[in-house]
């Protein structure tokens, strides 16, 4: 048996607030991206993946005291965490899982919302210490009672895949026998404007790998997997495995992708040595695209150069959520796990036209067939590339 | 599965002074701001990198510890970086976050992550290896020799470069330590410590 068993999945995204919802929407093709509600910003005429659940109401599904420090992520992190328990064969978790999470925002949400009253209402004080990263990792921790390894992982948009693939190693060499891995983002202004900025936002819904594509819609997200130890498992259903993981440095640019697709390449290529198959054998591509000119192009070079002229049937799931940057990687190993188990490949929405210089052309609808193998792309700023690979228990 | 592992080389950088495997080879009497030090050191080492002046001052102070401790030459392509730090990118956050109230510095908004110094890191050595940057609360040599030691475990590389590269305030920690199969010193938490420790007040 090659590869780190996945024995439960939690998730909370724009298409839904739990597993069953999100692959009802992708089923259907419908779509998370709206104008932001929840969010409250200047640049509100730019389309979000927003999740309309407000901090106070997810205080109360969560059922937390009206005066706790969780950040907007820790909240998004719990609620997709406590289906993950519920999917499980844990009243709670043993107090030796591990956890392993991956954010690029973390409690900035409550920096900027709170900055200026820290001086005068020593109350929201508590909101200080919640900018660090760490602390909103903590925070789910401590909900969950874990007290085993626990780390949080910042590499921009890869953070997630990152902790999917430490969490895999570190089960593989024997540091650990069941850890929690994935990422949690929430929607802030200090990234909408800054995406802004880079002048890499969509005013309309992103359109992944077309010809005509204009940017991204920022999104938000958490979403965590649970890994076990061969030894663990016993009877319980086996989701899927992570079977090979790649991670690369593009080495081009700050936050641009380079033309040959150097990182991206080096990432798959890596993953599919390490999941000891061919390319041929892969059956679906849940692809980074996130629908800017740079990457969607720098991506498609990279899938060339790996595959040549036989790129398996690929499809970026941005459409539908909007890039939840620390997330994406984690909602989209949900994905791919979910292609897995209901033998099914979920569309890329919007698509019109092929880029002219690759003419590739992503699954626009939705597809039935054996998926046995996927490989899934996450790309962060920093030049940080994850391929991960995920394969049928069988 | 244990394999013994060994720190081949290190740098501490502190309070304006810079020490290389032990020894002070480079420092200010009086302590200078964080601006005019990195300036002061890039002359000193005799650097030719336009680039650098772009960076923000984490990615400074990683770029310029990578350079010293490696004198410049990181001849295995497949080293990892493997960095961490508490304050994650936190100076160059706030100083974007003014320009919000204006108009957001894409400049700024770029250095905005940790993980971009592992990048800059990897453009200056053209290294397309395998990176990771943790946030810790502290410096936490288990870590380090945790994922140091899967790493090699599964015989993804030979040589880690290991980072604690701390920024706030005006106030920096770095810490840079080569790894490899041979040479120098064991690669373990005491030995970790010994040499992040006596100089850090």
């Amino acid at each position: 048996m090659r590869g780190v068993a996945v024995t439960g999945m939690g998730l909370v995204s724009a298409i839904g607030n739990n597993i069953d919802e999100a692959h009802r929407s992708l089923r259907n093709g419908n779509d998370g991206i709206s104008l932001p509600e929840i969010l409250t910003t200047n640049l509100n005429d730019l389309p979000v993946g927003e999740i309309k659940l407000s901090n106070s109401q997810l205080t109360k599904i969560l059922e937390l005291p009206k005066d706790h420090s969780y950040t907007r992520a820790a909240m998004l992190g719990t609620l997709a965490i406590n289906e993950l328990l519920s999917n499980s064969n844990f009243d709670q978790f043993p107090e030796d899982t591990g956890f392993i999470s991956g954010t690029s925002i973390g409690g900035i949400d409550m920096t900027e919302e709170h900055f200026s009253d820290f001086i005068d209402k020593p109350e929201i004080r508590k909101y200080i210490q919640a900018q660090h990263p760490g602390y909103t990792t903590e925070k789910i921790a401590e909900y969950f009672n874990l007290k085993g390894v626990i780390t949080t992982i910042s590499t921009a948009c890869s953070s997630s895949a990152n902790a999917i693939m430490m969490g895999a190693r570190m089960i593989e060499s024997g540091k650990l026998k069941r850890v929690i891995v994935g990422g949690s983002d929430c929607l802030t202004r200090f990234t909408l404007n800054g995406f802004n900025s880079l002048k890499i936002l969509s005013q309309e819904k992103n359109k992944p790998f077309d010809e005509d594509r204009e940017g991204l819609n920022l999104g938000e997200a958490a979403a965590y997997l649970m890994l076990e130890a061969d030894e663990l498992v016993g009877e319980k259903e086996i989701l899927g495995r992570v079977s090979g993981y790649g991670n690369a440095n593009d080495a081009f640019h700050q936050t641009a992708s380079s033309e040959n697709g150097e990182g991206a390449y080096q990432a798959i290529s890596q993953a599919l040595k390490k999941a000891e198959i061919a390319g041929s054998e892969i059956d679906y591509i849940n692809a980074h695209g996130t629908g800017t000119v740079n990457n969607d192009l720098s991506e498609s070079v990279a899938l060339k150069r790996v595959f040549h002229d036989t790129v398996p049937e690929f499809s970026s799931t941005k459409a539908f959520t909007g890039h939840t940057l620390g997330a994406a990687g984690a909602v989209e190993a949900i994905f791919s796990l979910l292609a897995i188990q209901n033998n099914e490949i979920y569309p890329n929405l919007n698509f019109n036209s092929e880029m002219s210089e690759t003419s590739l052309k992503p699954v626009t609808q939705i597809q039935k067939k054996e998926i046995r193998t996927v490989l899934s792309n996450s790309f962060g700023f920093g030049g940080n590339c994850t391929s991960l690979i995920f394969q049928k228990d069988e | 599965m244990s394999q013994d592992l060994f720190i081949q080389s290190s740098i501490t950088i502190r309070n304006s002074k810079i020490w290389k495997n032990g020894d002070l080879i480079f420092g200010k009497e009086n302590e200078i701001d964080l601006s005019k030090f990195l300036k002061t050191i890039y002359r000193h080492a005799n650097l030719k990198y336009p680039k650098f002046f772009k960076m923000d001052s984490l990615s400074k102070l990683g770029y310029l510890g990578t350079e010293i401790l490696t004198s410049g030459n990181i001849s295995n392509k497949e080293t990892a970086l493997v960095f961490a730090n508490s304050a994650s990118s936190l100076d160059t956050d706030e100083a974007y976050a003014e320009t919000m109230q204006d108009f957001p510095s894409p400049s700024l908004f770029v250095y905005t992550l940790p993980n971009i110094m592992l990048g800059e890191i990897s453009i200056r050595h053209q290294l397309n290896s395998e990176n990771v940057f943790f946030v810790s609360r502290e410096f936490d040599p288990s870590l380090f020799i945790d994922y140091c030691k899967a790493l090699f475990y599964q015989k993804k590389v030979d040589n880690v470069l290991c980072g604690w590269v701390d920024l706030h305030n005006n106030d920096y920690d770095v810490f840079l330590w080569q790894i490899a199969l041979s040479g120098g010193t064991e690669f373990n938490e005491e030995e970790l410590k010994k040499l992040y420790l006596p100089t850090h007040e």
